[in-house]
């Protein structure tokens, strides 16, 4: 939502576009090159990059095509937000700009640069590669094109929103995992992978689901929902990545991960006390061992400080913990119903 | 006198203790009266939601039918209970069907779930209930000779649909009310970053690494301490910050504070009531 501002009123103004610019072949260090051209209310980013492109220096790169929001190439950060250069108008973004009359133009973050705005889509393709980020027919090839392959309209709700997608890589420049380590599985892959896993018709999910709970895939989200809050296609990419959690709980029980384990221990506790208990959560998650090679040099200052959590004896239960207990077994029923109802 | 029923968090009981202590030293000096609410449980931390969404429902409505039972809005200290309460609350709101089987439960302690509760963060009762120019009035000793940098957290800002107080992308909440204690904020990239509190036990270089960069701006930009709305984000920057930027090979370090710390330090407090002296960078 942009707020109407004197600035708004104005039909044509000029701005500066400053944009980021880095040949490998040729520059030892990015910089930055400002361009300030005429433009008229309604303008989008990317119709400015081109008119620049077109009048002013023909040596800027940047990935466009559809220029209607479709394609999913001109992904780009605009004043420090990554998002389709296509849809974002000109005025919308002034407004937010630090430095007034002013708009930064840079590359996705996350990702190989390779010149300009341009940057290399190969590791995320790789990615989806490597997740099987496709359907494999669970039909057999003998009845293909002899019968329907019918999908509920309550199957096809569950990924509805998750076939919107349109591979911009948005959600990648924002992520803060990926950010810290390039190995991360990324936002776009596990919504790719939660749409083919949700899907009756294929035949890898468990191959699928495997390959997602290993290193570096679907526990390693830090749910800071950077990715969701940036999605150009307003797609909730963090239910995607819960929705994986939940299959892989379901599917795989909650003993085979630090993920899972760390997960359960929050079901167990709340079950048992309706409080966390913190102390034992490092061992519950990843054994004696890690804790004991990871934490001690830690919780000796904590000790100090005396800011250890209490030992499990030590945590009390929530006031009124036995009718709870009971409601939340209640719950737990109707959880068993529901599952078998749904195999039917 | 404003009363709200206010929700425990596990991490506030057990290892950042001092955040609740110190609302207990200024709350009525700012006309609000905090009442404990200790039937509340586990949020399920961001958690349990997808390990059984039902049941989450069930908790958190519970949360927030022990608070509409006493006629009161529910306030929150912790960024990630905020958000996960919030996000149940939303899902109830929604769902007639998940209204009814929740509550048929809950009638069980002869609670029910009507939604006329607000879930509210500490930091916005302040600003929009208190206001900020009552909080300029009380401050006795002005951060003037401070230079803060305001680490907002994720679940504070997003997501926005289940937020939506302060804008994600620039928010300002926190800046203002560092303001008005007389301090001054620095310009922090990292105010809407993430500290990586959520995967510290199981993706944790990953963690660490996110810790470390939102420390380095602080530092590099000669910040004299960070403060924070959230005990999560507190114990990563702070609980876990000598081992991140070990890792990262920087050798320096940044105080940090909580929200109520902040507040307490202009209203006249010292560090060692407000518990400052329990951080584990001093």
């Amino acid at each position: 939502m942009t707020v109407p501002t004197d600035q708004h009123k104005e039909l044509k103004k000029d701005v500066t576009f400053r944009i980021f610019r880095f040949n490998p072949q040729v520059d030892s260090k990015p910089y930055f090159d400002d361009y300030t051209i005429p433009v008229e209310r309604g303008i989008t980013v990317l119709r400015s990059l081109n008119y620049i492109k077109e009048h002013i220096d023909a040596s800027i790169s940047f990935r466009a095509f559809c220029q209607a929001g479709i394609c999913g190439s001109c992904g780009m950060r605009i004043n420090g937000l990554s998002q389709l250069a296509c849809t974002t108008q000109v005025w919308d973004v002034l407004v937010k700009s630090k430095e007034p009359g002013v708009i930064k133009v840079e590359p996705l973050r996350n990702l190989p640069l390779i010149k300009d705005l341009i940057v290399d889509m190969d590791p995320l393709v790789g990615k989806m590669k490597h997740y099987s980020n496709w359907i494999e027919s669970t039909m057999p090839e003998s009845s293909m094109g002899k019968k329907e392959f019918l999908v509920s309209e309550e199957e096809f709700l569950r990924y509805d929103k998750a076939t919107d997608c349109i591979l911009c890589a948005s959600c990648v420049s924002e992520c803060s995992i990926l950010r810290a380590n390039k190995e991360y599985v990324s936002p776009a892959v596990l919504l790719k992978s939660y749409r083919m896993n949700a899907d009756s018709r294929d035949a890898l999910h468990e191959q699928r689901l495997a390959e997602l709970v290993k290193d570096h895939g679907v526990w390693d989200c830090t749910h800071c929902y950077r990715c969701q809050e940036t999605c150009v296609k307003s797609i909730p990419i963090m239910d995607a990545i819960h929705g994986i959690r939940e299959d892989a709980i379901e599917n795989r029980g909650m003993k085979d991960t630090s993920g899972s384990k760390h997960a359960e221990a929050f079901m167990t506790d709340i079950a048992k006390k309706g409080k966390l208990v913190e102390a034992t959560l490092p061992i519950r998650t990843n054994g004696v061992i890690w804790t004991l090679q990871n934490l001690v040099p830690m919780a000796a200052k904590m000790i100090m400080k005396r800011r250890t959590p209490p030992p499990p004896p030590l945590v009390k239960s929530a006031k009124g913990i036995k009718t709870f207990r009971e409601m939340f077994k209640e719950m737990t029923e109707h959880v068993k119903q529901d599952h078998k109802s749904h195999k039917k | 006198m404003k009363r709200y029923a206010y929700y425990l968090s596990c991490i506030n009981e057990s290892m950042t203790k001092e955040v609740d202590r110190s609302i207990e030293l200024w709350q009525k000096e700012l006309g609000l009266d905090f009442v404990k609410l200790h039937e509340g449980t586990c949020c399920g931390g961001s958690n349990l939601d997808y390990v059984s969404p039902k049941h989450f429902a069930l908790v958190n409505g519970r949360n927030i039918a022990l608070a509409e039972k006493m006629g009161l809005d529910l306030v929150v200290s912790c960024n990630t209970c905020l958000m996960t309460i919030r996000s149940a609350k939303k899902k109830l709101d929604e769902s007639p069907e998940l209204k009814k089987e929740v509550n048929d439960i809950l009638k069980k302690e002869g609670l029910q779930y009507k939604g006329t509760s607000e879930v509210r963060h500490l930091l916005w009762v302040l600003i929009d209930d208190v206001g900020l120019d009552t909080i300029r009035q009380k401050v006795k000793v002005p951060l003037k000779n401070y230079r803060i940098a305001p680490f907002y957290g994720c679940h504070i800002l997003r997501p926005s649909a289940v937020l939506g107080h302060d804008n994600p992308v620039d928010p300002s909440s926190l800046d203002q009310l560092i303001e008005a204690l007389g301090g001054a904020t620095i310009p922090y990239k990292h105010k809407n970053r993430c500290c990586g509190f959520h995967t510290l036990l199981v993706a944790e270089q990953e963690s660490l690494n996110v810790a470390a960069e939102a420390l380095q701006e602080a530092i590099e930009a000669k910040a004299d301490f960070i403060v924070t709305p959230c005990p999560l984000c507190h114990t990563s920057l702070d609980g876990y910050q000598a081992k991140a930027l070990k890792n990262a090979g920087i050798e320096s370090s940044i105080p940090v504070f909580h929200l109520s710390e902040m507040v307490g330090l202009a209203l006249g407090y010292s560090a060692k009531q407000l518990g400052i002296k329990r951080h584990i960078v001093g």
